[in-house]
């Protein structure tokens, strides 16, 4: 029962992205003709793409180096650290993007301590209502999910795996690229899932660390909704989200398939 | 030696990263000024304004009140799911599992507006049961990995014991079943009502005109700019959801484990 009101709807949004805001009833694909004819949503869409993935990337650059040392190279206090990691998910997303404003707004805290060490001019820091403030959050928000993934797939390779490589002259980097990487690739892209599918459909942080620079197909689809009451539209701009959800979690699956394959 | 300072010392600005905001943000509400003026001359100020500030007292209770609610009946839902899925064949019991599990990949944004669209389209307003089911559908998948697992673990022997010895289904149930689920049930539930209490996406689509929950009362506060008295309700959110995180990591420390391990077989 419960499950059919988190499909039923889905396929009501798409009955509706079919209907005119004007009450001029069936319109086909009036809407969508509408969102691709304009280069705005079009850029948009691209924008939201690329933030996404700028986000992935970034998480799986800080995760990573994390996780092999929680895995590897820390044996104490493991449990504790990991903990660590994972309390701020519990808090909510609003709490820490607001967070983040507190910190890089102009005359706050960080540009305060920046400007006594001589490192700002007092002209401001200028990153909140930037691209880069809405990254910064959304990297926050969602590094430890990139952190976890790759731990449990990093702490299941066997040490004698990594003492065999070396005793047979692979060099560090050689042992990394041949065989902890594709042992791992599971978790990078179970990592990258939870990652970049969140991240197309976030409105929040872009809003609220974006200002007017942080529109993306999120936030544009709260306006039809909130400002401008355009449902029908908004719907048709929801299901091409719902479609690029699908596609990247499809394409990454089928990725991670292979690698559970390749690794047997 | 070297390999593991550098490991504690990257360890230690991850920490710094995830924490300063936060941290930054808790000190701050302590803070006479209005500009976050250093040094730090100490004030309840804000806490007092907040205290007087009948708008965000109501919306807190509204959002305890679902988050109470959801709690319990995700719990209830959840434990029912995973008795039956566990008596269940495998196939069945992957398939309903996955299908519970499918709200976690879809984004709230496109769920909310969906559930709204649902509402329209039968010709009802925005109403307080479809808020709920909102709400359900989110919380459900963590408190069902907990239940799941924790049954999953609990394995049939000592219910086949219980009966073969003549107990009754239902005395099974109460006094052997159910006192070995039920702290996977509480930090079941203590997770629902979290993710519940801090959902802003849903409530902000499905809530009836008029009322408001807590985060719906921060996002409309801080979507224009900065609000110092912000910071003293994300600091009680912040150490209230501590506690709780201590009490559900007390109570269960193997079911927050099983979680994660979950988490890896389902994303």
């Amino acid at each position: 029962m419960l499950i059919s009101f988190a499909v039923v709807p889905l396929f009501i949004m798409f009955a509706y992205s079919f209907q005119g805001d004007d009450g001029s009833g069936f319109v086909g694909l009036a809407n969508y003709a509408r969102f691709f004819s304009k280069s705005f949503y079009l850029k948009l869409t691209l924008k939201t793409m690329r933030m996404s993935l700028l986000v992935t990337v970034i998480s799986l650059l800080i995760a990573y180096p994390m996780a092999f040392i929680l895995a590897k190279l820390i044996a104490k206090g493991k449990n504790i650290i990991l903990m660590l990691i994972i309390i701020p998910f519990w808090s909510s997303q609003l709490i820490r993007a607001y967070s983040w404003m507190n910190l890089l707004r102009d005359g706050g805290i960080l540009d305060i301590a920046l400007q006594h060490v001589h490192l700002s001019s007092g002209e401001g820091l200028g990153i909140l209502f930037t691209q880069t403030a809405v990254i910064i959050g959304l990297v926050h928000i969602f590094c430890p999910y990139m952190i976890i993934t790759i731990y449990m797939t990093l702490e299941k390779i066997d040490d004698s795996l990594l003492e065999a490589s070396r005793s047979l002259g692979a060099r560090p980097i050689t042992t990394f690229r041949r065989v902890i990487l594709p042992l791992t690739e599971t978790g990078i892209i179970s990592g990258a899932i939870l990652v970049f599918v969140p991240c197309l459909g976030s409105f929040v942080e872009p809003r609220i660390l974006g200002g007017t620079q942080g529109s993306v197909i999120g936030t544009v689809i709260e306006d039809q909704f909130f400002e401008i009451y355009g449902w029908n539209f908004g719907s048709a701009i929801a299901f091409l989200l719902l479609v690029m959800v699908l596609a990247s979690m499809g394409i990454l699956s089928a990725l991670r398939k292979r690698g559970v394959r390749i690794n047997g | 030696m070297a390999k593991k300072l550098f490991g504690w010392i990257y360890t230690g600005l991850l920490l710094l990263f995830l924490y300063t905001p936060i941290i930054v943000l808790m000190v701050m509400s302590f803070n006479r000024s209005q500009y976050n003026a250093l040094p730090i001359e100490f004030s309840l100020k804000w806490y007092k304004a907040l205290a007087g500030n009948e708008k965000i007292l109501q919306a807190t209770i509204n959002s305890l009140w679902i988050g109470a609610i959801t709690a319990v009946l995700s719990v209830i839902l959840a434990t029912s799911l995973a008795l039956g899925t566990n008596l269940a064949g495998r196939k069945t019991r992957t398939a309903m599992q996955s299908l519970v599990m499918l709200p976690l990949t879809m984004p709230w944004l496109i769920m909310g507006l969906s559930l709204l669209l649902l509402l329209r389209s039968l010709g009802l307003d925005r109403n307080f049961i479809v808020l709920l089911i909102g709400h359900l559908i989110i919380s459900l998948p963590y408190s069902a990995l907990v239940i799941i697992a924790r049954v999953r673990d609990m394995g049939k022997e000592t219910q086949e014991a219980s009966s073969s010895l003549g107990a009754s289904d239902w005395t099974t149930f109460y006094r052997v079943t159910l006192p070995m689920m039920l702290p996977a049930m509480l930090s079941g539930g203590f997770l629902s009502f979290m993710i519940s209490f801090d959902n802003f996406v849903i409530s902000y689509f499905l809530i009836p005109t008029g009322t408001t929950t807590l985060p719906m009362e921060i996002y409309s506060s801080i979507k224009f700019g900065f609000t110092p008295e912000m910071n003293a309700v994300a600091t009680i959110i912040l150490l209230a959801s501590l506690s709780l995180i201590a009490v559900t990591a007390a109570v269960m420390r193997s079911s927050i484990r099983a979680l994660f391990k979950s988490d890896k077989g389902d994303a």
